[in-house]
């Protein structure tokens, strides 16, 4: 398949932040990514929705360097990134959080954070400065952010599950990412909860001017705060459009909404 | 800690570091030992406490820094200032070309590659007997100066494993040390910052194994010889039971597991020829006791 000509040709269209283009994957027999071809422009607020075993988890793994993919390319501001390291592509602006809430659960919250900026400023080597004292500013900046002040000299493991989420995308802001993937950023969390905490990413994604894409199993949180939502089927795209189109989609509705997804099951979604 | 009783502690810290002055050469030999695997012990538990990485191999590079110090002074003549920075590097080498491979797996299968490389050092000590003597090892070095002088030389180790100990401790509390402290608690998430983890866990490797090896050397060049048994896996043992003994989340831990491992062993295998059985029995006591070692139970939190 010719993929370069599916180039947007219009050079008023600004080059996408993040241009996937046929991405396929494959484990064994299983075909978990088929001709995923996604655009996202800077600034966007995606939802990936898509029942159990869509894909949406490898598409994740695959953007941020876990997986390599057996097809396609994956374009970050035009560079082609297809099959780099985890670290590489850290290093490129793709920032990510975890369906299951990863923070250093034996290290403070300040330390937490204050780790995420030594790596961004390629500090993790130095072996005789005082990490203690570095950086203490600007994580004390990004933990009031996320609304974590006065929790700076907790230990993060003992921290609460919404905090720890939080905490987590503390960590994530620290690397200044351009583009953020957020994996099921309200796992876990009761319904109002879920909405507050989506709120806040989306608030802070609007004042940097960032640029995200996440996946979602409630349907509440994405329509609040989606601008637009790629439905993924069988590791297909099966639908992509502004949240009214998708919400009026019959495809859509046989295959999923209509399903009325339960929110347990959303839970046990292998990471 | 008050300020007084941080004061009384550091009293009897120096007071326990100069006994050994007033107590004549086989104290003055047990000090040094206990000061040599105090550090051996620490770089150990910089893999396993800081990183998370257990080696079942560590002796190779504490082996190799003492057949480094013996083969170049024993087979090569070259002299002891030159021997004795040699002990690190070799390790250092060594522990490269190992970590290189081992710190590409985690947790047993790490554990596995680092002890299969510890037989091969270990096998080929004993067989390459032109430069290692074999299983009769090498013997009669000696120190120069005044450094025969066993006093002499406890006060040198005494300031070596001091710098060495600073130098560690000055690592960890860097960015270099935190990072790997988030890499022990989450690889993952600290790829995903930017940090190339595998390369941070093999540069910690490499460090971990030159401070063993410069403990072989100090080692080798107090009782004067170097034997294959020092690289044997049930050599690996000691630095494990040492660390874990005295508290693997606690800076100095592997420091109070080491003098209470050689203190014990020096009274108690003065009194009996079962000392194995009564070492065994007071370390399962103490492990049960004391869960985070001897000195993990005084620091609250994780990790320093």
């Amino acid at each position: 398949m010719a993929v370069t000509e599916s180039r947007p040709d219009d050079a008023a269209v600004p080059e996408p932040l993040l241009r996937i283009e046929a991405l396929g994957k494959r484990f064994g027999g299983l075909v978990a990514l088929d001709n995923v071809t996604i655009r996202l422009q800077p600034g966007e607020f995606r939802a990936v929705i898509g029942p159990n075993g869509a894909g949406k988890s490898t598409l994740f793994n695959t953007l941020t360097g876990l997986h390599r993919p057996d097809l396609g390319r994956v374009f970050l501001s035009g560079t082609d990134v297809t099959g780099r390291t985890p670290h590489a592509l850290a290093r490129l602006g793709v920032g990510r959080t975890f369906q299951i809430t990863s923070v250093f659960s034996a290290l403070t919250s300040l330390e937490n954070v204050q780790i995420a900026l030594l790596a961004h400023s390629g500090r993790s080597w130095n072996v005789l400065a005082w990490a203690r004292s570095m950086q203490v500013t600007q994580a004390r900046a990004l933990l009031d952010l996320v609304g974590l002040q006065g929790r700076e000299s907790q230990l993060a493991g003992t921290l609460a599950h919404g905090d720890q989420k939080r905490l987590e995308l503390a960590i994530a802001l620290a690397t200044e990412p351009k583009l953020l993937l957020l994996d099921e950023p309200t796992a876990g969390m009761a319904a109002r909860e879920r909405l507050e905490s989506i709120a806040l990413v989306h608030r802070i994604a609007r004042e940097i001017g960032l640029t995200v894409i996440f996946t979602e199993h409630d349907m509440a949180v994405v329509f609040a705060v989606a601008s637009a939502i790629t439905v993924l089927h069988q590791g297909r795209v099966l639908a992509e459009g502004l949240p009214e189109e998708v919400r009026a989609n019959p495809v859509v509705h046989d295959v999923y909404l209509g399903e009325t997804p339960s929110d347990n099951a959303a839970e046990q979604e292998p990471a | 800690m008050s300020r007084t009783t941080l004061g009384l502690w550091s009293v009897a810290a120096l007071l326990f570091l100069v006994a050994p002055l007033g107590l004549g050469a086989f104290w003055q030999f047990i000090a040094i030992e206990a000061l040599v695997f105090a550090l051996y012990a620490m770089s150990f538990n910089l893999l396993l406490g800081y990183g998370g990485m257990l080696s079942f191999g560590h002796a190779a590079y504490f082996g190799l820094g003492a057949y480094g110090v013996g083969i170049l002074m024993a087979k090569l003549s070259a002299p002891f200032w030159l021997a004795l920075p040699a002990a690190p590097v070799v390790a250092a080498v060594s522990a490269a070309a190992v970590g290189y491979f081992s710190v590409r797996l985690t947790g047993i299968y790490f554990a596995m590659l680092t002890f299969a490389f510890q037989m091969l050092f270990f096998t080929v000590a004993l067989k390459a007997t032109v430069l290692t003597g074999g299983d009769d090892g090498i013997v009669g070095l000696t120190r120069p100066g005044v450094l025969v002088d066993p006093a002499v030389y406890y006060l040198f180790v005494l300031f070596i494993t001091a710098l060495a100990i600073g130098l560690l401790y000055r690592m960890v509390n860097a960015p270099f040390g935190q990072t790997l402290r988030a890499i022990r608690d989450n690889a993952r998430r600290v790829q995903h910052l930017g940090v190339h983890t595998r390369a941070h866990c093999w540069l910690t490797f490499v460090i971990a194994g030159a401070f063993a090896g410069l403990a072989g050397g100090l080692f080798a060049l107090s009782t004067g010889s170097v034997f294959p048994g020092w690289l044997d896996w049930t050599a690996s043992a000691t630095p494990i039971v040492m660390a874990v003994l005295g508290g693997l989340r606690v800076f100095a831990g592997p420091i109070a597991g080491a003098f209470v491992f050689v203190g014990l062993e020096t009274v108690i295998s003065g009194h009996t020829e079962y000392w194995p059985l009564f070492m065994g029995a007071i370390i399962i006591a103490l492990v049960l006791l004391l869960p985070g070692g001897i000195l993990g139970t005084r620091s609250a939190r994780g990790g320093h």
